[in-house]
């Protein structure tokens, strides 16, 4: 299987193939509308040299833009999600829950807290897919 | 004493008099304030094996020492008492405002005695103190009491009983100000037995600080923290039903009285989301509380009509939702107004409901027997008949009125399997078949099966990450029964501190422990270390605990029901039971316990307890 470095449009691509590939996350997220950006903060100790800025959307069940982007892009998001690059690694590999790591304020969130609460099974799939890319983090080269 | 006011009220209502008591500072230090001060007094200076409803049992409404500082959260009081539910060791905590209102009164907390020989109201406002007739509200209910209180004065604060505390419903409860309970087991029922309909609180005096810069300083950080902590947000958005859509998909929520492991129509419907959509009028606050996560709903319309008022917890969106199938949240809202008018704990009322409802399912019990009512699932006429039954005592309602496991001992063999219990008290809504270390803590809690003794659920659902106080992880697995005994042991230590501090479980979980720590020393001008709060709470437990093998309790008393031992077959918590062995034998080890579930007269002496170990070993 083909592995992608993280935080890469390329890995951002297959992503999004995975989220639309999958019938289960169409079925759960057919009520999600809008898009969630993310805010990885540069952290040099990890082959993070720069703060990384993506962006990503999703209306009905479909995964619709998705970039590596700047920080003017990723402050549109509906929701704006921040946090440290181990954070977002352990995150991204199933390590620690996205909704615990929310909860003791390893990952910050700006939007609606009610709606993503709402919608936890959508957030939860989306990472779950996210876990099936193969990924090569900056600090694991 | 910084902290304190420096004075407990001792009523004796048998001889109508009021004396003060004060207590040194050494044993203040050890025993803090609130529940573990109380189990303290308890142990010393009454007979702990008189039946809790007699007059010689203590009431006791305590102050922790953080309680009208102002502090984030310190709002909280606690009431104990033996159990009249359980016959063990009982307690249950409070926000609202009665218990910093007590303090400026002039006093730490209040111990009842005796029994009046018609009903009273016991006011203390501003260190005077006096016993008054209160035939005129024997009968009503606690949102009109707390009316009629309140008329001249509306600062005063109120606590009060309604017809279940006067009719010694086993789970009676006691209101604060309509807003907030102190639900579990059953000490309405205590107040009741004392002809004691309402204590009343107003005061003025003002509290100092050991060091008030410092203070200031640690002030402006919690605010920070709780304006920073996404479980802060999600309770002021949603209150503490935010747990519902998250709890669903995690296998937290019971449902159909434990037997059913998921139902997302259920959960979408009672979640904070929708109440918040649907009902919320405000959010409301608890005395010096930013976070503001109680509920204010209303039913405009419809069938569950009802007026503004209190709204439900996430507990009770359980306990008259889930568990009892029922899909509408304005009945649920309904039926916690109801329980809040007639003085009722909701965990234990919706619960004893729910497993009516099973054995008429099962056809243990019939219509005949349940007063011509359907007790079909979901029926919520039925529901609201019943709850008033309850509190009146009348007809099949004075069956429930004993709680789940006395009724169903009341209706036969064939009822013992339908009684999710531990200790005679209803397990809170969170289910260990998703969580095994909170199977532990259900098994261990000295109140009976309890989500408020420890931070269990905090800990193994993930909503804290304290590395600086013991090894914990941020991610524990839920279906594995593996390492959770030091989990559950290190929760307990720290968690039972809320309720002797006297701060709020939820602030607690939104604060860093050094913010607490260092507030609580500069309120009180200890200098208490992080091992000093874990030593202190590990001796709160062990107290406790101590008193329950005094009062008969054993390893036999650590289990739990076959319910939760059963697995479901859908849902998260699918397939998985906790290993009640393994924890439980684990747990013993770490905490001292003999095989026989005493605590070793080692741990109690470690633990500066040699009055308790005379008396369990009768030295």
């Amino acid at each position: 299987m083909a592995a992608y470095k993280a935080f890469t449009q390329e890995w951002l691509d297959v992503w999004k193939e995975k989220i639309n590939g999958s019938k289960e996350y169409k079925e759960i997220a057919k009520d999600w509308e809008g898009s969630v950006t993310m805010i990885c903060n540069a952290d040099p100790s990890k082959n993070v040299p720069e703060t990384v800025y993506l962006f990503t959307d999703y209306w009905h069940g479909d995964a619709l833009e998705f970039l590596v982007c700047d920080e003017a892009k990723v402050q549109t998001g509906k929701f704006i999600m921040t946090g440290d690059y181990a954070r977002w690694k352990q995150v991204a590999k199933k390590e620690l829950d996205p909704t615990k790591a929310l909860m003791q304020g390893k990952l910050k969130l700006k939007g609606d807290l009610t709606y993503v609460v709402r919608n936890v099974k959508t957030v939860n799939k989306v990472i779950d897919l996210l876990t099936e890319v193969q990924t090569i983090w900056p600090d694991d080269v | 004493m910084n902290g304190y006011a420096g004075k407990f009220l001792e009523v004796d209502l048998t001889k109508g008099i009021c004396s003060s008591l004060t207590i040194e500072e050494a044993k203040l230090k050890k025993f803090i304030g609130g529940s573990c001060l109380a189990a303290s007094l308890y142990l010393e200076k009454y007979n702990i094996q008189a039946d809790p409803l007699a007059p010689e049992s203590p009431l006791m409404v305590m102050n922790g020492p953080m309680v009208g500082s102002g502090f984030p959260g310190t709002s909280r009081f606690a009431v104990a008492a033996k159990s009249p539910q359980t016959g063990i060791w009982g307690e249950a905590a409070c926000g609202g405002n009665f218990g910093p209102e007590l303090k400026k009164a002039g006093f730490d907390g209040i111990i009842i005695t005796g029994q009046s020989p018609s009903p009273v109201i016991l006011s203390v406002i501003n260190g005077e103190t006096k016993i008054s007739p209160a035939g005129d509200l024997w009968g009503k209910d606690i949102y009109e009491v707390t009316d009629i209180c309140k008329a001249e004065d509306k600062g005063i604060k109120v606590l009060a009983i309604g017809p279940a505390g006067e009719n010694l419903v086993k789970f009676a409860a006691i209101g604060n100000d309509k807003a907030h309970f102190i639900g579990r087991t059953g000490l309405g029922a205590v107040m009741g037995s004392k002809k004691l309909k309402a204590i009343l609180a107003r005061g003025n005096q003002s509290l100092g600080k050991a060091n008030e810069e410092k203070y200031k300083e640690i002030f402006k950080a919690a605010v920070k923290e709780i304006k920073d902590s996404a479980f802060a947000e999600s309770l002021h958005l949603m209150g503490s039903d935010a747990a519902m859509d998250l709890g669903m998909m995690n296998g937290d929520v019971p449902i159909k009285n434990w037997t059913v492991g998921e139902d997302y129509e259920l959960s979408s419907n009672l979640s904070g989301p929708t109440m918040r959509e649907k009902y919320l009028t405000k959010a409301h606050a608890c005395a010096n509380c930013p976070v503001a996560c109680k509920r204010v709903c209303v039913v405009k319309d419809g069938p569950y009509e009802t007026e503004e008022g209190p709204g439900p917890e996430y507990e009770t969106c359980g306990t008259f939702g889930t568990m009892i199938m029922n899909y509408d949240l304005g009945a649920v809202i309904k039926a916690n107004a109801l329980c809040n008018r007639y003085g009722m704990d909701t965990i234990s009322a919706g619960s004893t409901i729910a497993m009516a409802m099973e054995l008429y399912e099962k056809g243990i019990i019939d219509k005949k027997k349940a007063d011509n009512l359907e007790l079909t699932w979901g029926n919520m006429e039925a529901v609201f008949a019943l709850l008033k039954k309850i509190s009146v005592r009348e007809g099949f309602g004075n069956i429930l009125a004993e709680g789940s496991l006395k009724a169903a001992a009341q209706l036969g063999e064939a009822a013992m399997d339908s009684v999710v219990q531990v200790k005679g008290l209803e397990p809170p809504m969170h289910d260990p078949r998703g969580y095994h270390g909170m199977g532990l803590a259900y098994m261990m809690s000295n109140r009976g099966a309890c989500h408020l003794q420890h931070a269990a659920m905090g800990m193994e659902q993930g909503m804290v990450s304290w590395p600086q106080l013991f090894d914990m992880k941020d991610d524990y697995e839920g279906k594995t029964s593996q390492g959770k005994a030091m989990m559950v042991f290190n929760a307990e230590n720290y968690g039972i501190l809320d309720n002797s501090l006297s701060i709020c479980h939820y602030l607690m979980y939104c604060l860093k422990p050094e913010t607490l720590r260092d507030a609580f020393n500069a309120i009180t001008g200890f200098d208490f270390e992080f091992k000093d709060f874990l030593i202190s709470g590990a001796r709160d437990w062990t107290l406790k605990r101590g008193i329950n093998n005094l009062l008969g309790v054993t390893v036999k008393d650590d289990v739990l029901p076959k319910k939760i031992l059963t697995p479901l077959l859908e849902g998260a918590g699918a397939g998985s039971v906790p290993d009640m062995k393994l924890l439980r034998d684990e747990y013993y080890a770490i905490r001292g316990l003999t095989p026989n579930g005493i605590v070793s007269e080692e741990k109690l002496l470690e633990l500066g307890l040699p009055e308790l170990r005379d008396k369990l070993y009768k030295k």
